[in-house]
């Protein structure tokens, strides 16, 4: 195409460009603007300037330093493991002679689970008296573990939850990318020679490298914006062992009502998302420029 | 043998998979149908000792939930149309068309999608309260008429139609928008639907935001009506909350069951070279 298209392309991007304005970046921008503030709710809202006392409270704030570094557990616990586990289901899917697309519903199916309600289940699931995971673990002579009342597995435990519905999502996304690689690349290495998994290593997997960047992308904002299922299983305890970022930024603002504080802290998360996006641009920018 | 083996041991982790990601909606079903006195019990029983349907009847009634997923569909609705409506025309200008600040624009999109709906709930929220929206249905739908995730995944998609095509619409006189309407939009109909169901997905299931908005038991969407057997004084009941869960999963499950091959083609696209 060579002549510039500035009045259509004006027309084309104006109503979504001019909502995502309004309903994202305008919120972002008051928050960064609240965070210097302490914001008074009740007969009026009130804004005091406090400069840079709320990042200062926070930064001097263990806890957040706590639910900071559960917040990196929890990624390097869920990211990874999403991934490769989505992998592998993609290629058992693909493998299977029949009813593939009955295997990938089943295989999707945590992903299109209502949260809350599956929290609640996971819940009563990992329960220490009665709950499934140890009425099994009795049956193999294993002593009752407390999975989410235990400081020491309960951030384990909501994160293998995290990887169940992760992993769904990352089997979703290669199954397509499967889908589209060429059947002259199969016939091609079929008649190399090169099967099972040696044609997984050196033919698929490099061919889904696109869509394993994609996934690590998707996997890794929905693990730093995990809230509901912890929320509901945990409500962040014990002790704070599962508070994460942004269960700690709700509790600020909804329970405590220090608005102001609760926006210094999703600045902060903002600021670090933000910088393992652009790390990550080349791969989302993907495709023709 | 070898082979033989091999294919045995790909059975097995099949059948492991599909039963851990199956296990809590089996879980979820087997507590939906016990009777009460059976709900708990003692060693491992996969099925409950005795069936009944007193728990459905009683999350239907009890939690409203006719008029909770009645609300729900309506929400998600208009949100998939509004956010087709907006994102579309926009993708397609990023992926297709030459002007100014491009990148620039783009790049916003793609930084939003990194910014959580939590971060900005705040904001939003103390916004939408003091334009008088607070506890409307409005307040529901309009912060996500546009979604950046949609022009995102729609623009990956629509850079791989080949420009040949769209030169090829010109020359026959096609304008912008009538390129747009017939050709774009039917040859983007994979990712389209793949959009479409994420976007049901999501909303459809989303509880935080209700939760801040809906205050009025009429506005309440499916996951709110759920919440209510947790909150209930008489203490946590599993399984009327089963049961609502298994009628509000229902709908979304066989969506997917539809959509599944359209679904699986439009998320990759034509991203691997080939």
């Amino acid at each position: 195409m060579s002549r510039p298209d500035g009045r259509a392309a004006l027309a084309l991007t104006t109503p979504a460009m001019a909502l995502i304005g309004l309903f994202v970046l305008l919120p972002g921008v008051l928050a960064v603007v609240g965070s210097l503030f302490r914001i008074d709710l009740g007969k009026g809202t009130r804004w005091t300037w406090v400069g840079l006392a709320n990042f200062a409270d926070l930064v001097a704030d263990p806890d957040v330093a706590r639910a900071l570094l559960n917040t990196v557990l929890y990624c390097a616990l869920t990211i990874v493991p999403s991934v490769v586990i989505g992998l592998a289901l993609a290629l058992l899917a693909e493998s299977a002679r029949r009813g593939k697309g009955l295997l990938r519903t089943l295989l999707f199916l945590p992903f299109t689970a209502n949260l809350v309600a599956m929290a609640v289940v996971f819940r009563w699931i990992f329960e220490l008296r009665g709950g499934f995971a140890n009425q099994a673990l009795a049956v193999l002579g294993v002593g009752p573990v407390n999975y989410l009342g235990d400081e020491r597995y309960a951030l384990v435990t909501v994160a293998a939850v995290g990887v169940w519905r992760g992993a769904a999502l990352a089997m979703v996304l290669f199954a397509s990318g499967l889908a589209s690689i060429p059947s002259a690349v199969h016939e091609a290495a079929a008649a190399d020679g090169v099967t099972g998994l040696a044609k997984v290593r050196l033919v698929t997997v490099p061919l889904l490298k696109p869509i394993v960047l994609f996934a690590t992308v998707m996997t890794t904002l929905q693990a730093v914006q995990v809230f509901d299922t912890i929320n509901v299983m945990t409500g962040g305890g014990p002790l704070g062992a599962t508070e994460t970022a942004l269960t700690m930024t709700w509790r600020l603002g909804f329970t405590y009502f220090e608005l102001g504080k609760a926006a210094a802290l999703s600045v902060l998360l903002l600021a670090v998302l933000i910088t393992v996006g652009v790390l990550r641009r080349r791969s989302m920018l993907g495709g023709a420029r | 043998m070898n082979r033989l083996l091999w294919r045995a041991f790909r059975i097995g982790l099949v059948l492991t998979a599909v039963s851990i990601a199956v296990f809590p909606f089996y879980w979820t079903l087997r507590t939906a149908v016990a009777a009460p006195d059976s709900v708990f019990f003692k060693g491992i029983s996969l099925l409950p000792d005795e069936l009944a349907l007193d728990n459905f009847t009683k999350a239907w009634r009890q939690a409203d939930l006719g008029e909770a997923m009645l609300n729900g569909a309506l929400m998600t609705v208009t949100i998939l149309v509004c956010q087709l409506l907006t994102c579309v025309p926009a993708a397609y200008a990023f992926a297709k068309l030459r002007f100014r600040g491009r990148n620039v624009l783009y790049g916003l999109v793609l930084a939003c999608l990194l910014v959580p709906t939590q971060a900005t709930a705040i904001p939003l929220y103390l916004g939408i309260g003091s334009v008088g929206l607070g506890n409307t249905w409005l307040a529901l739908v309009l912060p996500f008429t546009t979604s950046a995730f949609g022009i995102f995944l729609l623009r990956q998609y629509m850079v791989t139609i080949p420009d040949t095509l769209l030169e090829a619409a010109r020359t026959d006189g096609l304008g912008t928008f009538s390129t747009l309407r017939r050709v774009v939009v039917p040859m983007s109909a994979p990712a389209i639907a793949t959009f479409s169901v994420f976007s049901i997905f999501v909303h459809w299931n989303d509880y935080l935001w209700p939760l801040l908005v809906a205050r009025d038991e009429s506005l309440r969407t499916p996951p709110l009506a759920l919440a209510t057997f947790q909150q209930a004084d008489t203490g946590l009941d599993y399984g009327a909350l089963s049961a609502g869960a298994v009628i509000i999963t229902a709908p979304i499950v066989v969506l997917f069951l539809i959509a599944q091959r359209r679904f699986v083609a439009g998320i990759a696209g034509g991203e691997i070279p080939g």
